[in-house]
């Protein structure tokens, strides 16, 4: 990863999403060559995804699959660049949504607000440290903390549900801190009443 | 204190051995091992195509299994005078002179014969020094399992030397991402023969536990999408699934010691909590009741207690439930990151991942909590510690060799060695019952 690359992921991680939205398939892109032979997001035809998930216009954009349908499909499980839901992070061991966390979650909320008849599950993420059952446990905690936000902001609790991947389904597999941040998230993904927009 | 208790044991139990020349010759400080020979095992019978690869393979397993248990050297192969298919099998029929000469205090020989798809194997333990037989024994199985004969005398070996059987016929459960990027359900022995996939569903699976007669296994899954709890009896191939009644999420299980109960993490609403469901996967009882982390559950050996996980205290830590009671108390102190613990099968430590800097490392406790003991160096991570059967080694994932392997050592840390090397991530391993 070059600096100014990385720079754009803390940018990304900061909730700008201009560039934010350029840094997250090519980070994948990145560590999947870098991370030859592990498991996970090795993806042919992975640039031909991105530029189905940005045309958006009907159904099966990679944005509304989620992770564990894109781990299947041999493809990135990051948030596509088109979502209209943005993901949110968090520090290490921790469930609490920082401000930066929150300002994604309002936007988030707006758009779901405009959006009435959609409905969405919250998966919850972890870095790849510390034992995975514990993982799976603090990965359902920041998604329920996600959801729980939302509905203080007034989204409808039956349209959200939550599921967690723990350290299951990474988007970037260095050991770095900088990779182990994009991955200690909460993904959005619409599983009903896509907008055709 | 570690050598006090090694010399006790060989000074005990293998009389052969005497005096102040033991603690010398086997735990001295140089961490000395006793001197054994392996003999590629005579052919009895005619020859068949198998019989070269028999001669030398349940030598090789039976080599393997002494040098990983950490109590003997074994001399190598190409120092060994005498022809093993010339020479006799029992006391008297060959030199022992050969053997004493080239610094073997113990042999092992043996010989076998193949009939069809049958082999009976002889393998008997010679005290090179005091020209004595110390076991003979005679097992028969399917030419396929031969390691399984060696792995079954080693065990007597290992029994005739400390009092308790070894642990050498045992298998391994554990997750590995070998076969792509989906992580599924492996069984193999320690030597990584008869390697055995549980699971191959293309999706995740995790946390395998042995239920204690060594006939099942139970893992969760996310195959059906949701994340639940599956046991697999390893003898018919069929499964149970375990869905909770009221919604939420199965994270993982722990068999109870008499295999009558299970203790499960179950999630919901964000909050984990453990639950004992019977082996139809019915709920028994909540046991914890908390909003944080609870997670991990290990059963004392007597089933009256459990070890896990919570978070309660702002960051994970290991904490012991009293069923009966109710009460539970804390264990660690030390350290900001301590988890994945297993009770001892002797009952009186607890063997836990916990963060050093920024790596994991094994610990063990005693259960009375105490100065945690450090097994593994922190130039690389060493996490997910399953006891053996018998308390006296432990495996665990490590990645200092780049990948996750799986290694084992002794209880005291010593004599750490890998186990495996499938090309992916080996992780999660889970010690199964000695098996028949």
């Amino acid at each position: 990863m070059t600096a100014s690359f990385r720079m754009a992921c803390y940018i990304f991680m900061a909730g700008i999403t201009l560039i934010g939205g350029a840094c997250a398939p090519s980070a994948t892109g990145k560590t999947d060559s870098a991370a030859s032979g592990a498991a996970g997001a090795r993806q042919p035809g992975g640039d031909q995804r991105a530029g189905e998930g940005q045309r958006g216009k009907t159904g099966e954009s990679d944005a509304d699959k989620s992770s564990l349908k894109q781990l299947q499909e041999g493809k990135s499980a990051a948030t596509a660049a088109s979502s209209p839901l943005k993901d949110v992070f968090f520090e290490f061991d921790r469930y609490d949504l920082t401000s930066d966390a929150r300002t994604i979650l309002r936007a988030n909320a707006d758009w779901l607000k405009s959006n009435s008849s959609t409905r969405v599950e919250i998966e919850g993420h972890c870095d790849e440290r510390g034992t995975n059952e514990y993982n799976l446990a603090l990965g359902a905690k920041r998604a329920q903390a996600a959801r729980e936000f939302l509905s203080t902001l007034g989204i409808p609790a039956d349209r959200l549900s939550t599921i967690s991947y723990g350290e299951e389904i990474p988007v970037c597999r260095e050991q770095s801190e900088s990779c182990w941040k994009q991955n200690r998230r909460a993904r959005f993904v619409i599983v009903q009443g896509r907008s055709t927009s | 204190m570690k050598t006090n208790i090694f010399a006790w044991f060989f000074v005990l139990s293998f009389p052969f051995l005497a005096g102040a020349q033991v603690e010398d010759k086997i735990v001295g400080p140089g961490g000395k091992r006793f001197p054994v020979a392996v003999s590629p095992l005579k052919n009895l019978g005619t020859n068949t195509a198998d019989s070269a690869r028999l001669s030398t393979g349940i030598a090789d397993a039976m080599v393997h299994d002494l040098e990983l248990s950490g109590w003997f050297r074994v001399l190598d192969r190409s120092a060994y005078i005498e022809n093993a298919q010339s020479s006799g099998i029992t006391l008297g029929t060959f030199d022992l002179k050969d053997w004493a000469t080239i610094g073997a205090e113990g042999l092992v020989k043996g010989g076998f014969t193949i009939q069809g798809d049958e082999v009976t194997v002889e393998l008997r333990l010679f005290d090179v020094y005091q020209n004595k037989e110390r076991i003979g024994k005679r097992y028969t199985g399917r030419v396929r399992d031969f390691r399984r004969i060696a792995h079954k005398f080693v065990d007597e070996i290992i029994n005739q030397f400390t009092g308790i059987p070894g642990i050498f016929n045992t298998r391994i459960a554990y997750v590995s991402n070998s076969g792509g990027r989906f992580k599924e359900i492996y069984l193999s022995h320690l030597d990584g023969s008869e390697k055995f996939q549980v699971t191959d569903n293309h999706t995740i699976n995790l946390s395998p536990d042995w239920s204690p007669d060594g006939r099942s296994i139970l893992y969760s899954s996310f195959k059906d999408r949701s994340q639940t709890l599956y046991l697999f009896d390893l003898d018919s191939g069929k499964e149970i699934k375990f869905t909770p009644r009221g919604g939420g999420r199965y994270l993982g299980g722990k068999f109870s010691p008499d295999g009558q109960t299970i203790v499960v993490t179950l999630e919901s609403a964000g909050n984990t909590n453990l639950y004992l469901l019977d082996r139809s996967g019915n709920v028994i009882r909540q046991v914890t009741e908390n909003p944080g982390i609870e997670v991990s559950p290990s059963w004392s050996p007597d089933g009256k207690q459990i070890v896990f996980v919570s978070d309660r205290s702002g960051s994970p830590q290991l904490y012991i439930l009293d069923l009966q009671s109710g009460k539970t108390r804390r264990l660690t102190y030390s350290g900001s990151y301590n988890t994945s613990p297993e009770w001892s099968p002797k009952g009186d430590r607890i063997v836990y991942t916990g963060r050093v800097g920024s790596r994991f490392a094994v610990f063990t406790m005693s259960v009375d909590g105490g100065e945690p003991r450090k097994l593994t160096s922190e130039s690389s991570d060493s996490e997910d510690p399953t006891w053996s059967p018998d308390g006296r080694f432990i495996a665990f994932s490590s990645n200092r060799a780049g990948k996750y392997h799986l290694y084992v050592m002794q209880a005291s840390g010593d004599n750490q060695r890998r186990l495996t090397g499938s090309g992916g991530d080996d992780t999660k391993p889970s010690w199964s019952p000695r098996l028949n």
